[in-house]
């Protein structure tokens, strides 16, 4: 008779190409032992699992979650079995399939490692082509580079509690990737009047004119569910790099593309011209509060 | 006869102002000569305008935004940069011969009478439909790879001033052919200054 | 006969091919499979996009790696005739993020990869409690998070400083996670205070110790790791840092160092393709690490550990126990430095005007971390990386093996297997 162990969910956690990032953040997660006591962890790339490597790579048994970390090399060899092979056992077997991080979701970083045949496991950068194809229903995106160790949390606890994850477009979840990474940046009120960063080390000024900030075009919690719940990108004065999606990683991270000092993109939905109209606006009015140092300004009206 | 409406009596004045600021002068032409020409009371046009700087700045406003109205349609042609440029110059010729009236007002008021749109006319405000559009005249040649990617200002300034000053020009009737005749070659030259090396 | 051992849950993968006479290892090769070609991926690029691509060569030490970068860029501004300075606070707030890396490095090391092997191979029964290392981790992150944004892969260094401008607010909760860490530490690792536990001088001293430091020091020696796992007792320390000294050491006796001296050469691996390349230092091969640091640093401790037991895979492994603890002591004394009214980032020249060849050197978690960058118009034309496990862990001929297959010889393939963990390998920096 089975035990109620046995009715744990199983996770694989299965690395393609990768460098440890999903595995190293997730590790980050608070009440990572509350988390973990609610499945049967098969295999893992460095938490203790009940089966050894040899077995996951037979091929031989099955399991409720597969998670891929890694971007997808049709050619690469895990324990000398062609990962393509385990890839589609588990996928075909699993309830769900988890890519987890840009490079399993997208391709990402290391797509660039073999660009013609890299990719990630349903897509191919925007374009659904890779290799789980035909088991898609299944497929969970968790993009970012790395991923935030909640929004692994958030899909697994509601896995385990059999609620659905809704999913946008690009198969993420709608909870996680309906907001922007500009939601919620201290910076906003100098995005809203055009204040732009004076070079980087500033607590002041928005870092999307020149610094190259993709907070306003990127779907991601980053500045709702804090990193290491402590702070974010753009709270330390680094630009938002747009890791959570397909096109990443872009070129010129650390400058704004623009065209006759024009931003090439603006704010995801807004029409350009809409956006330089109220722009232009905004930046005729010299707000002496938002033009100096924060901490100089002692005035309180 | 139909009445007049509100908003046609309003374009009335505006075109009447325009006609005395630029035979006149700004500061010269009072209300009571626009409310004559109009055919209105003082107390009347009091209704529309309630002085002579908001009417300024409405002026403004209405060419910035027959202007940007003019440019929104070229831009939003499927044609190319360079034939959109010859577009902007012919418009901007065309209403230089047909009404002179607004562009002087631009020119010659606007331009020379800061202090009179200082207070919510600084900037971008009021002129906002007009440059709104050519920036994206220029977004769309840069992105398009017609035009070289360069400051807004150093490309803004070279359009809009090489034809200021030639409607300049024309005003003080010291070009020799009609404005017409320049079309092709100013724009040939304001497109050949801006265009991808 | 060449039996195969696949090496799992280190950071990558790694395959060791063991020739075996009389149930002892005679000679071992090493392979790491998994390329990812990041030297190409870099060329071509703006050469500050190394800032947000070099950090993911690595999960657990791409902070080194963006240390690495911004080094070798401001490196190559120098060398292009624009000399970049940095505040002091801006050292400094590098210098202690990189130790909190080292640190939240070392404590998952310890519990999720070194006391699991003890205990597996002296049959303990003693619970294993490998999430202790997580949760230790995890809070080392927040103090990086604080000044990066976030921990793994932050991009906040750049040249000229750091992206970041601290208020006090944000130092007394960085000095709150110190603390947190340091109590973690005291309580559930060694059993006694930081202090006491920092002016022990003997190995004997553990005997002092009822915790889970003293339970892997004694496991060790049950396991004559005291007497095992020598690799040549020559030692490389190159970056500079605050915590460590750079210096080539034959035993203890230091000598000038160069990092123009390192060179690599084509690994040998004759059963499987091996994406690693060594690293020597004037074509000989050095262990370098937390040992090599402790050494160069003359730390009492270690130093009377290795008068005993010299380069051996208990000193190894207990070294990085003690680095540990003198950076948990260090990094508070880094943050009572900062003066955060000192300047975040210089302006440098534009990145376009830059024409030049920079290195940048750092300590690692694993020993030193070479990044070469040439660039052109800010362009990124070459980019060279070499990583400390290519120093530790390379796989060469039986007639000049590498430090690991040194240690391994003459060992049964179990006590090989923990000598080749006691390097604490790093599969993914290595074949990046």
């Amino acid at each position: 008779m089975p035990s109620k162990q046995d009715k744990k969910p199983s996770i694989i956690w299965f690395q393609g190409v990768t460098c440890n990032g999903n595995t190293h953040s997730f590790l980050n997660l608070e009440n990572l032992d509350k988390l973990l006591n609610k499945f049967e962890i098969l295999s893992h790339p460095s938490l203790p699992s009940t089966k050894d490597f040899d077995t996951i790579t037979n091929c031989t048994l099955v399991c409720d979650i597969f998670i891929f970390e890694g971007t997808y090399d049709p050619l690469m060899k895990r324990n000398d079995v062609l990962i393509s092979k385990v890839v589609e056992h588990y996928a075909k077997n699993a309830k769900y399939v988890i890519a987890l991080g840009s490079c399993a979701s997208f391709g990402g970083m290391f797509k660039a490692s073999a660009p013609h045949r890299n990719s990630g496991l349903l897509f191919n950068e925007q374009e659904k082509s890779g290799p789980l194809l035909n088991v898609q229903t299944k497929i969970i995106n968790i993009s970012g580079c790395p991923i935030h160790p909640e929004w692994l949390a958030y899909t697994l606890s509601m896995i385990e509690k059999e609620r659905e994850v809704e999913i946008d477009d690009l198969h993420r979840p709608i909870e996680l990737y309906s907001t922007l990474a500009h939601h919620g940046c201290t910076r906003n009120e100098y995005f809203e009047w055009k204040v732009d960063a004076d070079g980087f080390g500033e607590k002041e000024g928005c870092l999307y004119y020149k610094q190259g900030c993709r907070a306003p075009m990127t779907h991601a919690s980053c500045n709702k569910i804090l990193w290491n719940g402590v702070s974010s990108k753009t709270r330390v004065g680094t630009p938002c790099f747009g890791c959570t999606e397909p096109d990443f990683p872009r070129q010129n991270l650390f400058s704004t593309k623009t065209n006759m000092s024009i931003p090439e993109d603006v704010p995801l939905g807004v029409p350009k011209r809409s956006y330089l109209t109220m722009a232009g606006i905004a930046k005729t009015f010299h707000i002496n509060r938002l033009e100096g140092k924060l901490i100089d300004y002692k005035t309180t009206d | 006869m139909a009445r007049i409406t509100k908003e046609e009596r309003k374009t009335n004045i505006i075109s009447a102002a325009l006609k005395l600021f630029s035979e006149k002068g700004f500061y010269i032409t009072t209300i009571p000569d626009i409310a004559e020409k109009v055919g209105m009371s003082v107390g009347n046009f009091y209704n529309y305008f309630t002085s002579k700087d908001i009417l300024a700045k409405e002026l403004v406003m209405y060419i910035s935004e027959y202007l940007g109205e003019s440019i929104r349609k070229i831009n939003d042609q499927d044609i190319t940069t360079e034939k959109k440029t010859y577009e902007i110059v012919s418009m901007y010729f065309n209403m230089a011969d047909e009404r002179p009236e607004m562009i002087e007002y631009f020119l010659r008021v606007y331009l020379s009478n800061r202090e009179v749109f200082g207070d919510g006319c600084e900037g971008m405000i009021c002129v906002s439909p007009f440059v709104t559009e050519m920036m994206m005249f220029f977004n769309d040649g840069v992105e398009s790879g017609d035009l070289h990617d360069q400051d807004f200002f150093s490309a803004f300034g070279l359009f809009m001033g090489y034809l200021g000053g030639m409607v300049f020009l024309f005003g003080e009737k010291i070009l020799p052919e009609p404005l017409e005749w320049y079309k092709e070659s100013i724009s040939q030259n304001i497109y050949n200054a801006l265009k991808t090396r | 006969m060449i039996t195969k051992q696949l090496i799992d849950q280190i950071e990558g993968e790694a395959s060791i091919f063991f020739d075996m006479k009389d149930d002892v290892v005679d000679f071992a090769t090493i392979a790491f499979p998994h390329f990812r070609g990041m030297e190409s991926i870099l060329k071509g690029k703006s050469a500050l996009d190394a800032l947000v691509i070099t950090p993911r060569v690595c999960g657990i030490c791409g902070h080194a790696h963006l240390m690495a970068t911004v080094r070798a860029l401001e490196n190559a501004y120098k060398n292009a005739g624009y000399p970049i300075e940095l505040s002091k606070k801006v050292e400094i707030i590098r210098e202690f993020t990189l130790v909190m890396e080292m640190i939240q490095n070392h404590f998952k090391w310890i519990y999720l990869t070194i006391i699991p092997e003890v205990s597996k191979l002296t049959d303990s029964t003693r619970e294993s409690t490998p999430l202790k290392g997580a949760y230790a981790a995890s809070i080392a992150s927040k103090a990086i998070a604080i000044f990066g944004g976030q921990w793994p892969h932050s991009s906040y260094m750049i040249p000229g400083g750091i992206t970041t401008d601290p208020t006090n607010i944000d130092l007394l909760k960085v000095e709150s996670y110190v603390d947190e860490l340091i109590s973690f530490f005291e309580k559930e690792s060694i059993g006694i205070s930081l202090e006491q536990f920092l002016s022990f001088e003997s190995c004997k001293d553990f005997n002092t110790l009822s915790s889970d430091i003293s339970y892997l020091e004694s496991s060790l020696v049950t396991m004559k790791m005291n007497e095992k796992g020598f690799a040549y007792d020559r030692f490389l320390v190159i970056g500079e840092h605050t915590f460590s000294k750079p210096s080539k050491l034959k035993q203890t006796r230091p000598f000038g160092i160069d990092a123009k001296y390192v060179n690599t050469i084509d690994s040998y691996s004759p059963d499987k393709v091996s994406y690693a390349k060594n690293a020597q230092y004037k074509d000989e091969f050095y262990e370098t690490g937390p040992l090599a640091r402790a050494i160069a640093t003359n730390l009492p401790i270690v130093k009377n550990m290795h008068r005993r037991f010299k380069d051996s895979a208990y000193s190894r492994v207990m070294a990085r126990v003690f680095e540990l603890a003198t950076l948990l002591k260090h990094a508070k004394g880094l943050l009572s430095e900062i003066d955060i009214s000192q300047k975040s980032c210089l302006k440098s020249v534009d990145i376009s005007k830059i024409t030049a060849t920079g290195t940048g050197v750092v300590e690692a978690p694993r020993g030193p971390l070479l990044h070469t960058v040439n660039i052109k118009n800010g362009l990124i034309q070459e980019y060279k990386i070499v990583t400390p496990t290519q120093f530790n862990i390379g796989s060469s001929s039986k007639s000049n093996p590498t430090p690991a297959q040194k240690a391994m010889i003459g060992m049964t393939q179990a006590e090989a297997l923990f000598i080749f963990r006691t390097f604490d390998v790093c599969s993914v920096c290595t074949t990046h």
